[in-house]
């Protein structure tokens, strides 16, 4: 179980997150929602130790990681993979060695060893005949698809997927939503999904958190979200330009 | 005031944690590990700087010797000791010292732009995640080929500063090559201490510059603001390790 316990952030004069608290059941797929800037990217990279927080808490399977330091965070990092918004692949490396990296890194695989598992990652995610290209040579799907591949490397038991449709054509944003799913029926791992793609939202999430100005607005499973009467999440799942909503950055 | 001083101080503290953390992977044997990385970046940096290094410093030397020579011209006309005195600016001043800043501006820019911009794609949260170090596989690699690079380029930009001032001074007053090339007032103080800050300023250069580009904040105009930090920063660092090293060699060296 992962726990947020009032976490505040602040990045110079602006405040991304004012005392979030958020509880994530395990084996759940927790959908994290907001307008761009709300912080969902900040919160998640909190459990990893991308971010340290200013004050509040972080617990991971009730143990208090907030004050960890890097070396420390090794093994966060080897339970709690992370795919990125952009992928994030080395261009400099082939799809198959981008995966086989954390095997060799973490694992301490061999470079041989590392690239034969890569390509049994590579094929659950339907990429084995690809595993030799390199990552500027494919669409943004595909790279999707090899940083998923990348993050399950580990077998981790936590999964953050940053923005895993965004950007990529419907078929294969369903292809994504159902490996998601997949990965919580079949192996149990428990996803945190930072998403705005309202589609894969109602498809897959089990609980869906709605942040806004700095807090969780809205926690709840997808069905209360439906009926919900809050003007604020109204606004934001039906898609209005007008409603009460204030956005960041922009000041009215 | 007191919070950009705050911000300052606090950015200041954080690049002396990174060079301690670079100098701690090195002891630790990064060094052999990155073995290619340094390969590439001192073949990176080297092309990067050369044509640059060769045209300022060609420019320097050229203007530097006929603006003595026609000072000197004026009160007492005898050119032998021209030559000798120049050589040894150059060696011990001129040539570290404006190198270091044409690497500042050139290599400290590429790195700050280079890292900044894998901080924004989250390429560096990604090597975080595969347990890979951010200062082992990027820093430690840029500093070192830099600390070399800025070494050979200082050699080779004293010899480029004094070739084009020897040639200025045979043109415009007719000072012989056997004249201009006397190495009477060189010593080995004065080869040490150039060599020190050539050394030292590039070694500073990568730290300063990678950073500037770690602490990028934000999309892609983030990354102009760092790396016009990392040129700011890095050029002002050369001077005063400049004043510094001056000193030193002046009370140590002689």
């Amino acid at each position: 179980m992962i726990e947020f316990r009032n976490i505040h952030k602040r990045f110079g004069e602006k405040e991304v997150l004012r005392g979030v608290s958020l509880q994530v059941e395990k084996g759940q797929i927790q959908y994290i929602i907001g307008t761009s800037g709300a912080g969902k990217s900040v919160l998640a990279k909190h459990l990893v130790g991308l971010m340290r927080a200013d004050s509040g808490q972080i617990l991971l399977d009730g143990e208090d990681i907030t004050d960890w330091n890097e070396q420390a965070f090794y093994k966060v990092r080897r339970r709690c993979a992370t795919v990125f918004q952009h992928s994030t692949l080395f261009d400099s490396m082939t799809l198959a060695e981008n995966v086989a990296l954390p095997l060799r890194k973490h694992r301490g695989l061999s470079h041989q060893k590392a690239l034969v598992r890569a390509m049994e990652y590579l094929k659950q995610v339907n990429m084995a005949d690809h595993g030799h290209r390199f990552p500027a040579d494919v669409g943004d799907g595909l790279r999707k698809r090899v940083a998923i591949a990348r993050g399950l490397t580990m077998e981790p038991e936590y999964v953050v997927f940053d923005e895993p449709t965004t950007g990529i054509d419907p078929l294969a944003a369903a292809n994504v939503d159902q490996l998601i799913r997949k990965l919580s029926d079949d192996f149990g791992v428990t996803s945190i999904v930072i998403s705005h793609d309202l589609r894969s939202i109602f498809r897959v999430a089990d609980r869906i958190a709605m942040l806004y100005k700095g807090r969780v607005w809205l926690d709840g499973t997808p069905d209360e979200f439906q009926e919900t009467t809050d003007p604020v999440v109204r606004q934001f799942i039906s898609g209005d330009a007008e409603g009460p909503m204030e956005f960041p950055g922009v000041r009215g | 005031m007191t919070a950009a001083l705050a911000a300052w101080i606090d950015s200041s503290v954080r690049t002396w944690d990174l060079l301690r953390q670079t100098i701690v992977w090195i002891l630790r044997g990064a060094l052999r590990r990155r073995r290619r990385q340094v390969l590439q970046q001192l073949y990176e940096m080297g092309n990067r700087s050369v044509a640059f290094i060769t045209v300022t410093l060609g420019i320097l030397g050229m203007i530097s010797v006929f603006q003595v020579l026609k000072q000197v011209e004026k009160i007492v006309p005898d050119f032998s000791m021209i030559g000798p005195a120049f050589i040894q600016m150059m060696i011990r001043e001129f040539g570290p010292t404006i190198a270091g800043l044409m690497i500042a501006t050139r290599v400290g820019s590429g790195i700050a732009a280079e890292i900044g911009s894998m901080v924004v794609t989250e390429q560096v949260d990604a090597l975080r995640m595969c347990n890979a170090d951010p200062v082992d596989y990027l820093v430690v690699p840029r500093f070192v080929a830099c600390g070399i690079q800025s070494v050979m380029l200082s050699v080779y930009g004293v010899l480029v500063g004094v070739l084009a001032g020897a040639v200025t001074a045979y043109l415009f007053w007719n000072v012989p090559f056997e004249t201009f090339f006397r190495l009477d007032l060189v010593q080995w103080g004065d080869i040490a201490s150039g060599l020190l800050k050539a050394m030292c300023y590039g070694l500073a250069i990568p730290v300063i510059s990678a950073q500037a580009g770690l602490e990028t904040r934000g999309g892609s105009e983030g990354v102009g603001t760092s790396t016009t930090r990392a040129v700011v920063n890095a050029s002002f660092a050369v001077v005063v390790l400049d004043l510094i090293l001056s000193g030193f060699s002046y009370l140590v060296l002689f």
